[in-house]
């Protein structure tokens, strides 16, 4: 779901681009948070919780509660309520706590 | 608040936790925790959370095996029923130097000779420890797997617990205002929540036990520095044991959680109790890690704090009573050590107390040592 028209925002032209989640190739717009595509695109389930693996969606929106962290591009643990999408960019849903080697 | 106590023990953390159990278990009856904030909140919250029996005098090495082997069975000696998260990966103690090397074959030896099953590694077996381990620059490491880190905050709570169920008093968010000396004897202490009489307070104050010995006209020969400490964001875990070096001065560990925690002396530390957090140790500490473990570049910074190394002359505690005040004893001084020796310091100043026969070599950690010279330096400290 998209706000296409919005009384007081004015989205200005915008560039469709193309990228991977979980292998599937999506579309969304240039430089809008990775998580604003996915929303688009029906996603509700961002990552799950570590002891009981409970889904757990989009909150803060604003980088603070690591609700929404994802492998992005194989780096682990982005904030995809703040990284801004780019045209080829993989994305990846997290299991745990994210590797760094 | 009570109105008398048995004994009144001046600090909530681990030290004074640690002797209220003690001391409780040896029979006595009614002991008094104060605690000016939390449980845990001074240097024991604060600390890196290591123990390793890898030292280089005889004495630090019964005692922190002694320790060790206290934290391998606190859970069920203390009836906690959380977990002190106590993790021995082994403590990975990078050298250096070929000085650095000499020492650490004497530590080896030494540490061998009493029950310590230590090792030198040469950079092939170093790295079957931590694959990622940067070798260059490094001639070796010594290892001991018994070694390893634990959670300071559950530990402190385990203990305190403990001996609130063997019926001890801790009193939170109580501040000692005064120590009541009549003729050269402990008569009380004055809190802001009430006066407690008593003929036994000892002071394990951190690095607040020289303002606590003045209350009751007794100097102490100590001074605390601000040591700086980070946390990282938690990932998958990747390092087992806690990497330590004497010569770029760090510590680095992974919590059971997934978080890296990590600290360095900093070269111009404050001395006046503060515990404000710098700019210099984010740089320093970070530029330093990322060269001797280079994969932690991947990770972002969580937050960083600060708290107090309470120094002694000679980097070792002291256990002691004083002369000049009947019933005054002293357990603080710990030089950045006083987590790792906290169920030492227990059974220590439980023994010195009710006058009990040493089970540990804690004789020579009187507070006079230092008149007369008779230092125990430890060449291994960070």
């Amino acid at each position: 779901m998209r706000i296409e028209n919005h009384p007081v925002l004015d989205f200005g032209e915008r560039k469709a681009v193309k990228f991977t989640f979980d292998g599937k190739e999506l579309g969304g717009y240039e430089n809008e948070p990775i998580a604003a595509a996915l929303h688009a695109a029906g996603m509700r389930d961002i990552s799950h919780s570590l002891v009981k693996h409970r889904p757990r969606g989009l909150y803060c929106a604003i980088g603070n509660c690591s609700s929404c962290m994802m492998v992005v591009n194989g780096e682990s643990n982005v904030r995809i309520c703040l990284e801004p999408l780019k045209e080829g960019m993989t994305v990846e849903t997290q299991k745990g706590r994210g590797e760094i080697l | 608040m009570v109105k008398t106590a048995d004994a009144v023990i001046i600090g909530g953390g681990i030290s004074g936790a640690a002797i209220a159990y003690e001391l409780l278990k040896r029979g006595m009856k009614d002991v008094v925790v104060i605690e000016k904030d939390y449980i845990a909140a001074g240097a024991t919250g604060r600390c890196g959370a290591g123990i390793r029996q890898q030292w280089g005098t005889e004495m630090n090495c019964i005692f922190s095996k002694y320790s060790c082997e206290a934290f391998e069975r606190a859970e069920e000696e203390l009836q906690y029923e959380g977990d002190i998260e106590f993790h021995q990966g082994g403590y990975l103690m990078l050298i250096s130097t070929e000085s650095e090397m000499e020492q650490m074959k004497k530590n080896v030896k030494l540490q061998n000779s009493l029950g310590i099953e230590s090792k030198l590694l040469n950079l092939e077996e170093s790295k079957e420890i931590v694959p990622f381990l940067n070798t260059e620059g490094l001639l070796g490491c010594a290892f001991h797997q018994k070694d390893g880190h634990l959670n300071p905050f559950h530990t402190n709570q385990a203990y305190a617990n403990a001996a609130k169920r063997l019926g001890g008093h801790i009193y939170l968010y109580t501040t000692v205002t005064g120590i009541d000396v009549e003729n050269g004897k402990i008569k009380g202490v004055q809190t802001d929540k009430g006066y407690i009489s008593t003929k036994i307070v000892v002071n394990a104050a951190g690095g607040y036990s020289m303002q606590i010995a003045d209350m009751a006209g007794v100097k102490l020969p100590l001074y605390s520095e601000r040591h700086q400490i980070l946390v990282t964001e938690p990932v998958e875990p990747i390092l087992e044991p806690m990497v330590m070096s004497f010569s770029l001065n760090l510590y680095c560990q992974q919590v059971p959680h997934g978080s890296f925690i990590m600290g360095q002396t900093g070269k111009n530390e404050p001395q006046d109790l503060r515990i404000t957090s710098s700019w210099d140790f984010l740089d320093d500490m970070t530029s330093t890690i990322t060269k001797v473990l280079p994969p932690l570049k991947n990770l972002r910074l969580l937050r960083q704090w600060a708290g107090l190394y309470n120094m002694s002359p000679d980097k070792q505690p002291i256990y002691s009573a004083v002369k000049e005040v009947e019933g005054f004893y002293v357990a603080a001084g710990y030089s950045g050590h006083g987590f790792m020796f906290g169920p030492a310091t227990g059974t220590v100043m439980a023994e010195l107390i009710l006058g009990l026969e040493p089970t540990l070599p804690w004789k020579q950690l009187n507070i006079e040592r230092f008149e007369k010279g008779e230092l125990i330096i430890e060449p291994s400290v960070v």
